[in-house]
């Protein structure tokens, strides 16, 4: 029978390997603060003519991020609901990967034990 | 005791490609959950502050989720349409992922770490930039793509006036085959670049909190 590998085992544990909460949380939040800032800063920066609206589809952002506007505050507001928003959904993402590798993990191991008697 | 004569530089070609699958699988689920409770929460969020006003833009989805209404019933279809279409994104991502990294997973943990254990001490995952950025990119600029092709093919491409306004973001991108490739490619580069920073943050707080791995 063959002996699985040092690298067969690297792999086994890189399958069930844990996704860092915190750390997924910062790096998304921190992706999706620049986002928005970003997407805000390329609407003011463009060339529009005096009294056209600006942004009025952003602006409906407004409706789920209180304070948020496509302006120059309005999007340091835009910075803090970036990470807010996103470190949540970050959160979210590494809360749920490991979940469901540990129902996975857990499912594994009931069946080798009924297996084994 | 030998080793497996089948395996490629050291690691079974059955068990990676199982790994993939399984990887797939998880965040295909993740994904879908997600992306459902978005649409799922985003909706009862509009229907609590305007009422029978909600929906002004939210129904546009309704033209990639069938039956999608801003609406009690509604919302249950939308989610099951985003747990379909983004869990399938999901997948393929992860499994995109899995081939460009190919024997690198196993990377992804650090060899050396002999006390790892996946119930009792579960490793802590690494990210690679280049095949996620990658995986992602290809994932997000192809579904553009693909809707911005089902509005032309539904003959209401002229009057995505709201399709439209991604050109502020995407320079060249138009609701018209051309232009949904234009933005596609575009939209890929995009993602790629942003996932490198996500990956460099996230590996950077993980060596922090964890070490570097050996």
């Amino acid at each position: 029978m063959a002996e699985p590998t040092k690298q067969d085992r690297a792999l086994l544990a890189a399958i069930f390997s844990k996704m860092d909460t915190v750390a997924m949380s910062v790096a998304v939040g921190v992706v999706a603060s620049l986002g928005l800032f970003i997407a805000t800063a390329i609407l003011l920066l463009q060339d529009v003519p005096t009294g056209f609206p600006i942004g009025a589809h952003l602006n409906l952002l407004q409706d789920y991020l209180p304070g948020y506007m496509v302006s120059w505050p309005g999007s340091l507001f835009g910075l803090f609901y970036g990470f807010l928003v996103g470190s949540v959904c970050g959160y979210l993402v590494a809360l749920t990967w490991n979940f469901t590798h540990y129902l996975a993990l857990g499912a594994l191991l009931m069946k080798a034990a009924v297996m084994a008697d | 005791m030998t080793n497996n004569p089948n395996s490629d530089n050291g690691v079974n070609p059955d068990l990676l490609r199982a790994a993939i699958k399984f990887n797939a699988i998880a965040l295909g689920c993740v994904s879908g959950l997600l992306a459902a409770a978005v649409i799922f929460i985003a909706t009862h969020v509009s229907l609590a502050k305007w009422g029978v006003n909600s929906g002004q833009y939210l129904n546009l989805l309704g033209v990639f989720l069938p039956g999608y209404t801003a609406s009690e019933s509604g919302a249950w279809i939308g989610a099951f349409w985003a747990f379909t279409f983004a869990g399938l994104a999901g997948f393929l991502t992860y499994w995109s992922y899995g081939r460009l990294l190919g024997r690198r997973l196993s990377e992804s943990v650090g060899v050396a770490d002999e006390t790892v254990d996946p119930v009792l001490k579960p490793a802590i995952l690494r990210l690679f930039g280049v095949p996620l950025g990658l995986s992602i990119g290809s994932a997000v600029g192809g579904a553009l793509c693909i809707t911005t092709w089902w509005l032309v093919a539904r003959g209401t491409a002229e009057q995505s006036n709201n399709a439209a306004l991604l050109a502020n973001y995407l320079p060249g991108y138009s609701p018209s085959v051309v232009g949904g490739v234009i933005g596609g490619i575009e939209l890929l580069f995009m993602v790629f670049v942003s996932c490198q920073l996500l990956v460099a943050v996230y590996n950077k707080v993980v060596e922090i909190r964890h070490g570097k791995t050996v």
